[in-house]
Formats: structure tokens, sequence, C-alpha cells
């Protein structure tokens, strides 16, 4: 079987590539890399001076440079791409081209994933131009290539799940801004709200945790943090060779996840699904003939 | 072919559509009038599957499931009443783009754009880029592309609107040569004058309810009690006018010195019965007409002047 490229994402990736916007995209990305990754050399190079002993390989240092350019990345992502993804429906839907779509065989679920996809693959553009970079902390640093390329899957996963949350701010607000605005408001609720069932726990009782740390499975902070706490130190920040969170501290399903990597796999699949789900719920919201649909809203440019 | 019951549509509590009944028999080219605000594109929204009915329901002959299925939408083509199109995309890669939307396949959508464009007059320029067309090319360009999939019903909103006059000629012949070849059309426009020339059918819209629908002459004829047939008379005239008073279906308007004015209800055939009657009768005539009707008068009336 031949695998047929969604229509949206093809076209959108045609357009961009013929734009500007993606020159300026790629200058200003690649500049914010170049900029963190000569900082990060000035400091490990004044680091060694100061504090490291004088007998380590300064080489050895710049195997740090990975996780601080990957950080970086991560970060750009997870703000660049609501930004893309939150005005692509409105942006569509401005010039009707939305309603077009609408009455093509197209679902509606097709029109949103296309566009979490192609904004995927506009970002992983980015990335592969940012992968010379990155090189240097394995040919100098000795990390395997493998982290490499785990790093990228999961680039890849976290930047879904942006475009994902990006997408339902879209679906649910009119003007592009404001649904910029409301996918950073999703973020913090994200981000920050599934710290509180464990927080909570804590006040009340701080020996026996409970099962509150699942909420964090959905964190993508916490699911970076497992990842280069086992890339670059090979330890899980639930359960380290030498501690692991007893089954009366956590209870049964925590303690289970907090054995090796299996806690990163589980909350990458967390992450993934919450995605489809939130493109599902924009999907169903921008769907025209559903009950809970925004009105189609007054049209512009009309003439008599 | 396309079934409209009931169709209800309100926006809060406005209710912008009620109770529209409607068939458009295949083959039909069939205009919608009304002034702004009637209601029209909330009509086609609904066909579409774009917006949701309060009530009601349309169907298209042969398919069980109503607006916004998938079935449905394979029938249907669509030209919304304002567009935009993409910068940087060229009309060939815009059409493919939209045919594979329908999950058709590259050879296939290529060979269509090549016929499609032929006929919308715009096979020169399948590798420029969309957004250097000119308004009337890029509406064009939107009929080629919502004929790509080789629709049961086009339907246009507005399809005029922002056009200069040659654009709208080149408009309406295209729309009556997809007619011709057997297309059925649904198009809309607040102007009658445009649609009259083309159509075979319209209806007449005003405040969200349709007022009347079917075809131009039967429209007229409804309104007007008949049609109007001038009569040229030589000689006879008494006998003409005592026969035609004796006919149930006719009504004598006026007599003049050599020109008989009648209504007539009923079908062309008997219309040809009673003039052979005359003839018959020893009434000697040079010529009769029937009076074309004035649509503006009577689309001015229905929709109270409001234009
Ligand atoms: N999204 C909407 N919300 C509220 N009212 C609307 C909306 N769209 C249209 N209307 C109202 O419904 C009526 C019919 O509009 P429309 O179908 O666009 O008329 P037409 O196409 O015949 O000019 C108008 O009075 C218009 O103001
Ligand atoms: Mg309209």
């Amino acid at each position: 079987m031949k695998i047929r490229w969604n229509p949206i994402v093809k076209k959108d990736l045609k357009v961009a590539v013929r734009s500007m916007r993606l020159s300026w995209g790629l200058f200003g990305y690649e500049a914010v890399l170049a900029v963190t990754f000569l900082l990060a050399v000035q400091i490990i190079q004044s680091q060694n001076g100061v504090f490291a002993p004088v007998t380590r390989n300064l080489y050895s240092y710049l195997v740090y440079l990975f996780p601080v350019i990957a950080v970086v990345q991560v970060c750009i992502v997870g703000v660049y791409m609501p930004v893309i993804t939150a005005s692509s429906i409105s942006g569509e839907k401005e010039r009707q081209t939305f309603d077009i779509m609408l009455t093509t065989c197209m679902s509606p679920f097709s029109i949103v994933f296309g566009k979490v996809m192609s904004a995927v693959l506009r970002i992983l553009f980015f990335v592969a131009a940012s992968l010379p970079i990155m090189a240097l902390s394995f040919v100098v640093g000795g990390l395997s290539w493998r982290n490499l390329f785990y790093f990228l899957a999961a680039l890849i996963l976290f930047s879904v799940f942006a475009g994902s949350v990006g997408i339902l701010s879209s679906a649910l607000c009119r003007k592009s801004v404001s649904a910029v605005l409301l996918a950073f408001g999703i973020y913090l609720v994200i981000f920050g709200g599934t710290f509180v069932p464990w927080m909570g726990r804590m006040i009340i009782d701080s020996d026996k945790m409970g099962e509150s740390l699942l909420p964090l499975l959905f964190n993508p902070i916490l699911f970076f943090e497992e990842f280069f706490a086992h890339m670059m130190m090979g330890e899980s920040l639930f359960g380290t060779q030498g501690y692991r969170f007893s089954v009366r501290e956590t209870g049964l399903v925590t303690h289970l996840l907090s054995r090796d990597s299996v806690w990163m796999f589980v909350s990458g699949g967390c992450i993934l699904a919450l995605s489809f789900l939130f493109m599902g719920i924009a999907a169903y919201k921008v769907n025209p003939l559903h009950a809970g649909a925004g009105r189609s809203g007054k049209k512009q440019g009309r003439n008599a | 072919m396309l079934y409209i019951s009931h169709l209800t549509k309100f926006y809060g509590s406005f209710p912008a559509v009620q109770d529209l009944n409607l068939h458009i028999p295949e083959g039909d080219l069939f205009g919608f009038v009304g002034p702004n605000g009637a209601g029209k594109t909330t009509t086609i929204r609904i066909v579409c599957g774009l917006l949701r009915a309060s009530q009601g329901s349309v169907r298209i002959a042969g398919t069980q499931a109503g607006a916004g299925s998938r079935e449905m939408k394979r029938l249907i083509g669509y030209v919304p009443d304002f567009f935009g199109v993409y910068d940087n995309l060229k009309v060939r890669e815009y059409m493919e783009m939209y045919g594979s939307m329908y999950g058709m396949y590259p050879r296939e959508i290529a060979k269509l754009t090549g016929d499609l464009l032929e006929l919308v007059n715009l096979a020169d320029k399948k590798d420029v880029y969309v957004d250097t067309l000119s308004r009337g090319m890029k509406q064009r360009l939107c009929v080629a592309r919502a004929l790509l999939h080789n629709p049961k019903l086009l339907v246009l909103d507005e399809p005029n609107s922002g056009l200069d006059p040659r654009a709208r000629v080149e408009m309406k012949e295209l729309l009556k040569n997809l007619h011709s070849m057997g297309k059925t059309i649904l198009i809309s426009s607040h102007i009658l004058s445009e649609l009259s020339q083309m159509c075979s059918s319209i209806g007449i819209m005003n405040g969200g309810r349709l007022v009347t629908a079917g075809k131009i002459e039967d429209i007229l004829q409804q309104a007007a009690g008949g049609v109007q047939i001038h009569i040229q008379v030589v000689s006879g005239m008494e006998q003409a006018v005592r026969l035609m008073k004796e006919q149930a279906a006719v009504v004598v308007e006026s007599v003049r010195e050599n020109e008989l004015i009648i209504l007539h209800r009923g079908t062309d055939q008997e219309l040809c019965r009673l003039i052979g009657d005359l003839i018959a009768n020893q009434v000697v005539l040079t010529g009769f007409h029937r009076e074309e009707g004035d649509l503006e008068t009577l689309f001015l009336q229905l929709t109270g002047g409001a234009q």
C-alpha cells in the first residue's frame, strides 16, 4: 500500500517552504541555538579554570552541552508550536477555505490532525538544521548516538503535544491572539496543575504519597526531566539504583512504574494519548454539525 | 433531486430561515433570489453541511444520509460567496490538493484538472500562482475545483458578487454550459435579472421564507392569474370578443382597434385550440404573441420593494 499524504500537510509544507517566513524562522531558531552554544562553552570553560580539577579533560564537559541545547530546543518547540497551530484554523476560517475543506471528504479530525502534523514537520525542519550543533556533543563529548535518536523521538512526541494544545485553543477561540494565550493557559494547567495532587498529599502526610504522583505522567516537564536523568546519569527520578520508593510509600501502580525507564515510556504514552484527546476535542469543536460547535461567526469581507 | 423539507434555522431566537420546502429536479438550473439577509446563504450552508438546521431535513435523491454526511458531500460541489486563496500555491497544486481531499489519485486529478481548466477557460494558467489571478479567474477556478469530484449538484452562493461585467458574462456562459451538460445547479443572487436570463426555475426568498418557487413562466402566470396574450385582429373583432367571452379560462383585458388582449389561464395546448377556434370562426388575424411578464415588478411586490 502506498502511503498517502494528508492533503493539508502537503499543501501547508509547500506553502511554507515557499514563503520567507520559514527562512526567517530558521534563522531565528539557529541564532538562539548558536548563542546558547557559545554561552554554554563560555561557562564550561570558565568553570573549568575555577572549580574543576586541572587534570580533568575540558572536552569531557562538552557532554553537558547536549542537554543544554536540547532543553533550549524543547523550550523553543513548546513556545513555537502553539503559535503556528493556534493561527492555523483561524487562518483558514478567515479565507473561508475552511468551509471548502469541510465540504470535501476530509473529516474534521483529519483536518485538525493534518494541521498539527504540518506544524510538526515544519519544526522538524528546524530541528534537522540544528543537528550539526547538537552533533558536537556527540563527536567531542562522547555521548552515544542512540541518545540523539531517542531525543528526536521525544522531541517529536512533545511537538505533537504542543501542537495539539495549540489546535485545541485555535478551535476554541476565534482570534489567533486569544488562541495563543489560551494555549499557554493550558500549558500552565498541565505543567503546574499535575503537581497539585502530590503537593496536597505531602501537606497531609509527607510519608505516604499514595498514587498522587500519577497525574505527573501527563506532565511533559517531568517526562523530559526523567529522559535527561536517564540519559545523562542512568537514573530515574522515581527510583535510583540506590533507592526506590517502597510500595508502602507510593501505592502499587507508582511503585511498578518507578522501575527502570518504565515511567518514561508510560508517560510518553500518556502524553500522546492526551494529545489525541485534545485533537479529538478540537475536531468536535470545528465540526459545524455538532451541537456544541461554535457559531461560524460574522463573516468578513462580504460585499453586497 | 434535491429535497428540502420544513427547513428552519434560528440564530439564537432570530429565524433566518423558516419552514422552507423546495424540490429541485435533476438537470435544473435553479436560482435563489432574494434581498440581502433573506436567508439564501444560510439555506445553502445547511445544504452543504456547514450549518446545522434547527429543524427540517435536506436530502439528495438516491441517498439515505442527510446534509453533512460524507455520502452527501460527494454529491455536492460548493462555491462559497466569499473565499480567499493561498499565497504561494499554483493553480495545478490547488486542484491537486482538493482532489486529494476527495481521496482521488494524482493521475486522475491531473487529467481532470486539464479538462476542467479548459472548461473554465483557465487552461493557460495551470502553473500560475493562485493569488495572482483576477477575481473572476479565482471564481472560475473555484467552480472548476467544485467540479473535481464530479458532483451531481453544484451549489454557488452569489457567484457574481464582486465581479466586473465581463467576468459576469463569462460566469454566466460557464454556468449555461454546465447546465447544458446536464449538471444540476443551485445558484443564489440578490439580483434577479442575473438569474432570470439563465435559470430555468427560480425561488424567491424574503425574510427567511420562500415566497414562491417554480419555473419562471409558471411563477409569472400564477402571479398575474394567467398569461397575457396579444392578438392582432384585422377583421371580425366582435366575433373574436364574443368567442373569447364564452371561454371560462379567458379574461378579456382590453379591446383596441386592431388588438385584442386576453389573459389566458391554462395549458399551451388549450391556447392553441383557442387560436384555432378564432380562425375557424372567420376571424382574420395577422399574429399573436405572448407578453413576457415583468418578473422584476413581481419580485419587488413579493419582497416588499426591499432592494
Ligand atoms: N452567524 C450568524 N449569527 C447570527 N445571525 C446571522 C448569522 N448569519 C446570518 N445571520 C442573519 O441571518 C439572516 C440571513 O442571512 P443570510 O442567509 O446570510 O442571507 P442572504 O445570504 O440571503 O443575504 C440575516 O439577517 C443575517 O443577519
Ligand atoms: Mg448571502
